[in-house]
């Protein structure tokens, strides 16, 4: 995909010597250990392992489905309940996009229908159907990272980020994970100074991320969890949002994960607003 | 799994995140977790939405206690309010094979008209024909068409007495008794939806909203006597849309037969709906950081096409609504329309007017515009939404605010605050013939 992801930062003398250092430590342990040998490959550039957190994310199989649930609890504890199913259907991989979201409660909510057309590099096209009003509403590009119908998760969580909106910068590998810093390119757009995410190296999945603001102080973290292996692909089955500007937090459960399931493309249609596909979003 | 057990599991699951978040903690300098420790939610024994019914179909609906108090004095109206009842919502859906039908009625008890009644919004089944056919037959609610409140082809019933009022928005749409095939094609998505019998508008009448009367040439309650066509087959309505897309660009044509919503054509004492045809076009395009819109639409006054009966027929029309809606800054969203109604024949109208010594100065602007602004502002999560459109219209000099807030206490619970706030120099134009009608109402909602 898109190489000018590797960021320019990597060739400065820090990040050198970081290399340097974790080339040695791998060194002795191979001499140490030489079953690890399979271990040691060569730490990927950091334009790979964005990419692949990427794949892993959003983009596992041909297309997926899924029934999600959320809690959204406010600073006083009060709480809200969403739920909804997502089919999704990939184009190309770590390219265009489909996603149907239909929600089934509360009963304000309950056959709203959210169809996103994605398109890394360019603007999203976004419709939301109102069934009381047999409203199809288009969503302006620009609204991005303002809350999903309520709950502490952006629009822009619910379909992934665009990689090439950031510039990326791997930080630091331990045993279990990378740890990669995000910048945005266009910083006027977004309402972080950075983001770092902690990528698990065995699954590729962004476990955690955590947002920063100008002065470095974390106010919003993402975190994933509970990963299965379903039809072969690692999945988050549990995900949680906890912003202190927005306080409270969102918890997010899945089930009924399924991927590569042939969605044929007329599911993610203007047809499923008004009617949505029963036989694919039943299990 | 218990709850107990689950934490267990989570907590074997990522052994590595105490470390992080101290490492994290340190490197931001603060010394302690920049957020507060995440408990496990005890979540697993809560079951997700209704895994097993026992009803075949679903059920639920809202209570609403809603009034609206006149902020002008209109003497008029023996009241000085023009919203005040209490309103049940039921709602059942359920599905058999290909089948699917929705049943959504309110019970209202109504200060403002004394009385109780029944109103059946939607009462339809959905089903497939074949692969590519979509129907929808009986009582349902109907939209289409690129403006925000503002509409050119979509001819389909409009309840303005609750709009004007202040009931939900919602309710401005009204239902219609029809039949609706959507034909999706590989390029293009027909759809044709046939009203056996004429729908007309529901418009301020002098029960619940005064408005000008031009017999008597002064602001009334007294409604002329109203013929609405009602012959079937004749007085029946047709409504087409043909919509394709290229690119991300939205494109419609659209096409209609029946009548005028409105009573304006003259039958002696009488009034009734005027023959009406209409052709337009739209188009909707993601442009910049916003939706762009563009609508054009054609009235053709069937049986006043060259002008000649201006007297007792609308004349036809022209209609053009330009629209742009973006996020100006985070959360508020900025809506801009510029509408025009261009009256056709215009000096075969003068001369009409002129023919019955009417008083010029109420003949109607050749060219109306209207620019509307919608603002609309969210905080705590879309929990409090603040909200402020405008009509205002240049040629009319008149307007029509609607600022509003609505707070989403709880799932169930709703509140709402507002106002329909009328003004304008003349009591004959569109929004000034309302300015005494003006009012702030109040709304609560309990879901269910």
């Amino acid at each position: 995909m898109d190489r000018t992801l590797h960021s320019p930062k990597e060739c400065t003398p820090a990040a050198n010597l970081r290399r340097r250092g974790r080339n040695a430590l791998l060194t002795t342990l191979l001499l140490a250990f030489p079953g690890l040998g399979a271990l040691a490959a060569e730490t990927p550039e950091v334009g790979e392992i964005v990419e692949r957190a990427n794949l892993a994310a959003y983009y596992a199989g041909e297309d997926g489905r899924s029934e999600a649930r959320m809690r959204i609890v406010d600073e006083r504890d009060r709480t809200q309940t969403r739920q909804f199913t997502i089919l999704r259907r990939d184009i190309e991989d770590g390219g265009d996009q489909q996603y149907l979201v239909v929600f089934s409660r509360p009963s304000e909510f309950r056959n709203v229908v959210f169809l996103v057309e994605k398109h890394p590099g360019g603007d999203d096209d976004r419709w939301l159907y109102l069934p009381d009003q047999d409203l199809e509403r288009r969503i302006a590009p620009g609204d991005k990272r303002t809350s999903f119908v309520g709950s502490h998760v952006f629009y822009e969580d619910v379909s992934g980020r665009h990689l090439e909106d950031d510039d990326h910068e791997l930080v630091e590998v331990t045993d279990d994970h990378y740890k990669v810093r995000s910048t945005p390119r266009d910083g006027g757009n977004v309402e972080f100074a950075a983001y770092t995410t902690w990528i698990d190296r065995e699954t590729h999945l962004p476990l955690t991320t955590e947002y920063e603001d100008d002065d470095g102080t974390v106010y919003r973290r993402i975190e994933s969890s509970d990963v299965e292996e379903i039809d072969g692909y690692p999945t988050a089955m549990r995900m949680r949002v906890e912003d202190e500007r927005m306080g409270g937090h969102t918890e997010v459960q899945f089930r009924g994960q399924e991927y590569d399931l042939g969605l044929p493309e007329s599911v993610f249609t203007q047809r499923s607003l008004r009617n949505p596909p029963r036989d694919w979003l039943r299990r | 799994m218990s709850p107990a057990h689950a934490r267990g599991v989570r907590r074997r699951r990522r052994p590595a995140l105490p470390g992080w978040m101290a490492g994290l903690a340190l490197a931001a300098g603060t010394g302690t977790p920049a957020l507060a420790d995440w408990d496990d939610d005890p979540w697993a024994d809560d079951p997700w939405e209704e895994e097993e019914q026992w009803l075949p179909f679903e059920v639920d609906g809202f209570v609403e206690l809603a009034g609206g108090h006149h902020v002008r004095d209109n003497r008029l109206l023996d009241k000085d309010y023009n919203l005040a009842e209490a309103r049940l919502r039921l709602e059942a859906r359920g599905d058999w094979r290909r089948f699917d039908l929705r049943v959504r009625g309110d019970a209202v008890a109504d200060q403002v008209t004394e009385e109780v009644r029944g109103e059946l919004r939607e009462a339809r089944v959905a089903f497939p024909l074949g692969q590519r056919l979509d129907m929808r037959v009986g009582r349902q609610v109907l939209a289409w068409g690129t403006g925000d409140l503002l509409f050119i082809n979509d001819l389909f019933p409009k309840d303005f007495n609750s709009f004007l009022t202040g009931r939900d928005e919602d309710y401005l749409q009204g239902p219609s008794d029809a039949v609706r095939g959507t034909w999706y094609g590989d390029n293009v998505t027909l759809d044709l939806v046939w009203t056996p019998v004429f729908e007309p508008d529901d418009y301020p009448d002098g029960e619940r909203l005064s408005f000008f009367g031009p017999e008597s040439g002064s602001r009334t309650v007294d409604a002329p006597r109203t013929d609405d066509p009602d012959t079937f087959p004749d007085d029946g309505e047709l409504a087409a849309r043909l919509t394709h897309r290229i690119g991300s660009a939205e494109l419609a044509g659209y096409f209609y037969r029946g009548f005028f919503p409105q009573p304006e054509q003259r039958l002696n004492d009488r009034v009734t709906h005027a023959r009406l045809n209409a052709y337009g076009a739209s188009v909707r395009d993601r442009i910049g950081p916003g939706i762009a819109n563009a609508e054009v639409g054609y009235y053709d006054s069937v049986d006043n096409r060259d002008g000649e009966r201006s007297d007792k027929v609308p004349n036809s029309e022209a209609r053009l609504l330009l629209g742009y809606t973006w996020e100006a800054v985070t959360n508020l969203d900025v809506g801009l329309q510029y509408y025009l109604e261009w009256l056709q024949n215009y000096d075969e109208l003068e001369a009409a007017w002129a023919g019955q010594n009417l008083d010029s100065d109420r003949l109607p602007e050749e060219y109306r515009q209207v620019v509307t602004t919608r603002l609309t502002y969210s905080m705590w999560r879309d929990n409090l939404t603040w909200s402020l459109f405008a009509f205002y219209s240049p040629d009319d000099a008149d307007y029509y605010l609607r600022p509003s807030v609505r707070y989403r206490a709880s799932d169930a619970l709703t509140y709402s605050l507002g106002g329909n706030l009328f003004g304008g120099d003349n009591e004959h134009t569109f929004y000034g013939q309302f300015e005494r009608d003006s009012n702030v109402y109040a709304r609560v909602r309990y879901r269910f």
